[in-house]
């Protein structure tokens, strides 16, 4: 009953399907899982198995063919697309497989840019902070382009808790990176994870990763096929 | 709220993109604001000086000899009130050198000592003209000079006297304009006009009474409506300053009016580019406009924020623009030398620049609203995938749209000042683009079903294909463009060989004006062949089926007016190139119709006045009412420079009403100037037109007007070049993507640079051939229907089009992408890998 308390993200028979051609294909398949708030949660199963689009999906980010999402005990599912917006700025972050900076701002303005939309006046205290933490206030004047794969992760990670989220999202984060950058990579996010509480759903086809989660959902061919750890 | 360090950060990004944005913009309205100023400051010399330029305050004119009652009327005024008059007679006539061996058909001005009431007759001695023109002396334009091989002191022989060349005339202030003349000036003094025996009954003259009022507007409009009750109606004419129109002003109004519609269309040019160009950056943004999306913007802050960028640029587009138009506006007195009227001055309007920003916001706004709109349907999934928005319209798009088209169409319907045209030319220019449109998606579907083998251009020719590729636009852009100017050469070209240059070998080159019945078989014997004569008798149209006719009442494409003066004639048989489109016959042989004198018309006068077989019209022929019923409406079969005559009357009737008789002869080129000579010795008062030379003065204007028409024409390509331009910085990525696989997989420099010549080669010969097509299918309708002429295709010039619009396509092409070209396939690859 107080882990019911504590759900922070329920989905509810989720199908994403697409047509192609003149059939439809289903990308995920009637899955249904609950998130408690504060766990670090892996998303894991091999390339085209459905995890980017139940991330896209839990995350607001894309409609379900069917199915509900619930994020903090609200259906978000047919919220508009500025109610999803105002959802994502306030309680959700994101990190891309492939960083996905917004190339004309550098550094600083990009970790600022999702608290300047909330009209924050400490956008700038915040993010300062933020990159001093991750070693990049040196660089914080660099662009995008200027910067390298790892720097690139880690000024995404502050632009995704500069909210202070309810739930970080991470859709591969380590898939452009080496390995030393990798491990860099997710002991930061463990780290953040543990300093802030912040719930993490981390999408990975990586078994050393996920062995550093509270619990692993498998998908196979757009299916939940085991979930470890609940 | 607005994020300035954004929207900076985003100009500063996108700052190619964003310069051709704001060519475009400024290319849409440089030629209109060049063209509004230019026409408001001609319009300000030609009506800021209407008292100069007509000579008068109150003008009063006629084709005959003032009546009896105007005349007294006048005599009156100018006794009674603040009133200086002047008497002025203008008609062609031949003068000829007293050696006898040279003549000239000049323009014949006899004034009263007073003359001019306004301005100077200035004169190359700089003397006083009232104090050089007396009697028995004539003062003359330097071309008769030197067409007579005459100097100052000359005598010269003019009608039937010799009269003594005293001065040289430089300027005429009631004459500015050199528009198109058939022959130069001579004044001579009105203590003359008797001795010269020039003006006979039914002589081509234009009667003149200028007044001088001492007084305000108020005071000349009601002397001059006093006069007009006095005029007899449909022959003499009462007209003020501001009343009277000008020919120059009519000439330069017709001239404006053709240009603004192709500155319209340049505008649409440009507008499509600046739609193209934003449509293009804003796809290529797509993942980073996904981003902000993801990270919680909402969709009105991408609008909002792409918005005010559009509209920064839109201003920076304006300012340059109008500056643009204002250095064109002063490169155009260039082109219109010796067109312009005297003392043109170009000054900055702040109206024109204002009417300039007006014009710039509101095609920005209608160009780029499509595009802006289009970005509420970026969703932020489209990180992970690499679709493109869906267009999903909603339900304020068609209201938009239509609000936004129908303010387009009163701009343009306010820049023509004519609703009807404007209307047509909306009409016109959306189905040309729309035509074009369609063609090229006819073009390129049939272009992916021919096999490709060599692998450059097969590569060249996939790229067209590329998302994000500017393909269609440029192609619609270039083809309407090239097909509007490439229309306008062939009519022009068409229009000369026609009218001007295929004079046939055997057509008649020289016309007799004037000749008097008693002259009929001395002049025949001079010819010394058949000569066909056309009896001509002056008359004016009064009422068609009792409506009287009005001013308006015309063709505005013939510049004609069914108010003026016609040139009637008899006989009973139709000329070799007309035929009957209406009736049975040319008249009724028995005397059935409701009135006994009948008349045939031809279809192009019967069209200007809705008239039809058994209409009654009315003619008032030297003061003598006329009324006749038509019995034919005919038709010529061949457009050439030959006599034809609107209304044509059975010979009975007409025979022996005041007339006098027009002939046209083939002469050979040797045999002219001795006959010239010889007629104006025995004929003083004939005069005649050298039709070859007419129309060679005539090539000459026409030539002068295309350049100027072609060079407002000419930045209507330069969209077509922006649109290139700007579609080749929107798909820089994926053309250095391409550029770098292809360099990964072994292909050298000159591979990746033939793709991109062949591809900027596809663009241009598409562009050109369908620009053919249309420029030939739309010349060849206008001269077929509009001006029923013959049609040559010229296609060496058409394939000189499709030669220059390649070379221009793929030097531009190449020139801007020059940097992908060059792109190394490493540092490509490490930022693509995120690295």
């Amino acid at each position: 009953m107080d882990r019911m308390t504590n759900i922070i993200l329920e989905a509810h028979n989720l199908t994403k399907s697409y047509p192609v051609g003149d059939r439809t294909m289903a990308i995920l398949d009637e899955v249904s899982l609950t998130i408690a708030a504060g766990q670090f949660v892996i998303i894991a199963g091999s390339s085209g198995s459905g995890k980017t689009t139940l991330l896209t999906l839990l995350s607001g980010l894309d409609r379900p063919s069917s199915g509900r999402v619930i994020m903090a005990g609200q259906d978000i599912t047919d919220l508009s697309e500025d109610g999803l917006a105002r959802l994502r700025n306030e309680q959700i972050g994101f990190v891309f497989q492939a960083f996905h900076l917004v190339p004309s701002l550098n550094a600083l303005e990009n970790v600022m840019f999702p608290a300047e939309l909330k009209q924050d006046r400490l956008a700038g205290e915040k993010a300062a902070k933020l990159l001093q933490r991750v070693g990049l206030w040196e660089r914080r004047q660099h662009f995008p382009e200027q910067l390298s794969g790892g720097e690139k992760q880690r000024v995404a990670i502050c632009r995704a808790l500069i909210n202070s989220p309810k739930i970080l999202f991470a859709d591969e984060p380590t898939g452009n990176l080496d390995s030393k950058n990798s491990d860099a990579i997710i002991d930061l996010l463990a780290e953040l994870h543990r300093e802030h509480g912040t719930t993490l759903v981390l999408a990975t086809h990586s078994s050393d990763i996920a062995e550093r989660a509270q619990r692993i959902i498998r998908l196979c061919d757009g299916r939940l096929s085991s979930d470890e750890g609940m | 709220m607005l994020h300035y360090r954004f929207l900076f950060r985003e100009l500063i990004q996108a700052r190619k993109q964003a310069a051709v944005f704001v060519l475009c913009v400024a290319l849409s309205i440089s030629t209109i604001v060049a063209l509004n100023g230019f026409k408001n400051n001609v319009n300000r010399s030609i009506l800021g000086d209407a008292r100069t330029l007509q000579g008068g305050d109150i003008l009063l004119h006629s084709h005959y000899e003032f009546t009896q009652a105007l005349r007294q009327a006048v005599t009156d005024l100018e006794q009674t009130e603040a009133v200086r008059g002047v008497r002025a007679y203008e008609f062609y006539s031949v003068i000829r050198s007293t050696t006898g061996d040279r003549t000239l058909f000049t323009r014949l001005k006899a004034v009263e000592s007073g003359y001019p009431l306004y301005g100077r007759v200035e004169l190359q001695s700089g003397r006083p003209f009232d104090q050089v023109l007396r009697a028995g002396q004539v003062v003359v334009e330097q071309e008769v000079l030197d067409r007579l091989g005459l100097q100052i002191g000359d005598p010269v022989h003019i009608g039937s006297v010799v009269l003594t060349i005293v001065d040289v005339v430089t300027h005429e202030p009631d004459r500015p304009v050199e528009i198109f003349a058939l022959g130069p000036r001579v004044f001579v003094s009105t203590q003359d006009l008797d001795r010269l025996q020039l003006i006979g009954k039914g002589s081509r003259v234009e009667y003149k009474i200028l007044l001088k009022i001492d007084g305000d507007d108020a005071t000349i409009n009601a002397l001059a409506a006093r006069l007009a009750l006095t005029a007899q109606p449909e022959q003499e004419r009462v007209n003020t300053y501001r009343t009277a129109n000008s020919g120059v002003k009519r000439f330069f109004d017709n001239l404006f009016f053709f240009l603004s519609l192709i500155s319209i269309f340049t505008l649409f040019l440009a507008g499509i580019g600046m739609q193209t160009s934003l449509a293009a950056l804003l796809r290529e943004k797509e993942k980073t406009l996904a981003i902000i999306k993801a990270m919680g913007a909402p969709g009105s802050f991408l609008f909002r924020h792409y918005l005010a960028l559009v509209l920064f640029l839109g201003l920076i587009g304006c300012l340059v623009g109008i500056a643009a138009g204002f250095i064109v506006e002063h490169l155009l007195p260039l082109l219109f030398a010796g067109l312009l009227p005297a003392g043109t001055a170009l000054s900055f309007s702040v109206a024109d620049s204002g009417e300039g920003l007006l014009i710039g916001a509101l095609v920005v706004i209608f160009f780029t609203f499509l595009p802006l709109y289009n970005l509420r349907n970026i969703r932020p999934v489209a990180i992970f995938r690499n679709d493109t928005a869906a267009t999903a319209r909603g339900i304020f798009f068609y209201p938009v749209v239509l609000g936004g088209f129908s303010v387009l169409t009163i701009l343009v319907v306010r820049q023509l000042q004519d609703l009807k045209t404007g209307l047509y030319f909306m009409a016109g220019t959306s189905a040309l683009i729309l035509c074009t449109s369609l063609l090229t998606r006819v073009i390129l579907a049939v272009s992916r079903k021919i096999p490709i083998t060599p692998l450059s251009l097969r590569q060249a020719h996939k790229s067209l294909f590329r998302p994000g590729n500017a393909t269609r636009s440029i192609i619609v852009t270039l083809a309407s463009a090239l097909s509007v100017l490439l229309t306008i050469y062939l009519v022009q070209t068409n229009l000369s060989a026609t009218y001007i240059e295929s004079y046939p070998p055997d057509a008649p080159n020289l016309f007799f004006l004037d000749i008097q019945p008693d002259q009929k078989e001395a002049f025949t014997r001079e010819i010394g062949s058949v000569v066909e004569l056309f009896p001509v008798i002056r008359a004016r149209l009064v009422t068609i089926n009792g409506q009287p006719v009005k001013e308006q009442q015309g063709s505005k494409r013939r510049g004609d007016s069914l108010t003026r003066e016609f040139n009637l004639t008899y006989r009973n048989t139709l000329l070799a190139d007309e035929v009957i489109k209406n009736g049975n016959a040319l008249f009724r042989k028995d005397a059935t119709g409701s009135i006994p004198l009948q008349v045939s018309v031809l279809d192009t006068v019967a069209e200007m006045g809705d008239m039809h077989v058994n209409d009654t019209l009315e003619f008032n022929i030297q003061g003598v009412p006329l009324q006749a019923q038509v019995t034919s409406i005919r038709t010529r079969t061949k457009s050439r420079l030959y006599p034809f005559f609107y209304f044509v009357f059975p010979e009975e009737f007409l025979h022996d009403a005041p007339q006098t008789f027009f002939a046209a002869q083939h002469v050979n080129k040797d045999a002219i100037a001795g006959l010239e000579n010889r007629i104006v010795t025995s004929f003083p008062n004939i005069s005649f037109i050298n039709m070859a030379e007419t129309a060679a003065q005539l090539g000459g204007l026409t030539r002068r007007l295309t350049i100027v028409v072609n060079f407002f024409a000419g930045f209507s390509i330069l969209a077509g070049i922006l649109i290139i331009v700007g579609s080749i910085f929107a798909t820089r990525l994926a053309r250095i993507r391409e550029a770098v696989y292809y360099k990964i997989l072994g292909s050298g420099s000159r591979f990746v640079l033939s793709v991109f010549i062949y591809e900027h080669l596809f663009l241009g010969l598409f562009s050109s051939f369908l620009a053919v097509i249309l420029a030939q299918a739309g010349s060849w309708g206008l001269c077929r229907y509009l001006f029923d002429i013959g049609y040559s295709p010229h296609w060496p010039v058409c394939l000189l089009l499709i030669l220059l619009t390649a070379a221009l396509v793929v030097g531009v092409g190449v020139l801007s992408s020059i940097d992908i070209i060059r792109q190394k396939p490493a540092i490509v690859l490490r930022e693509q890998n995120g690295g």
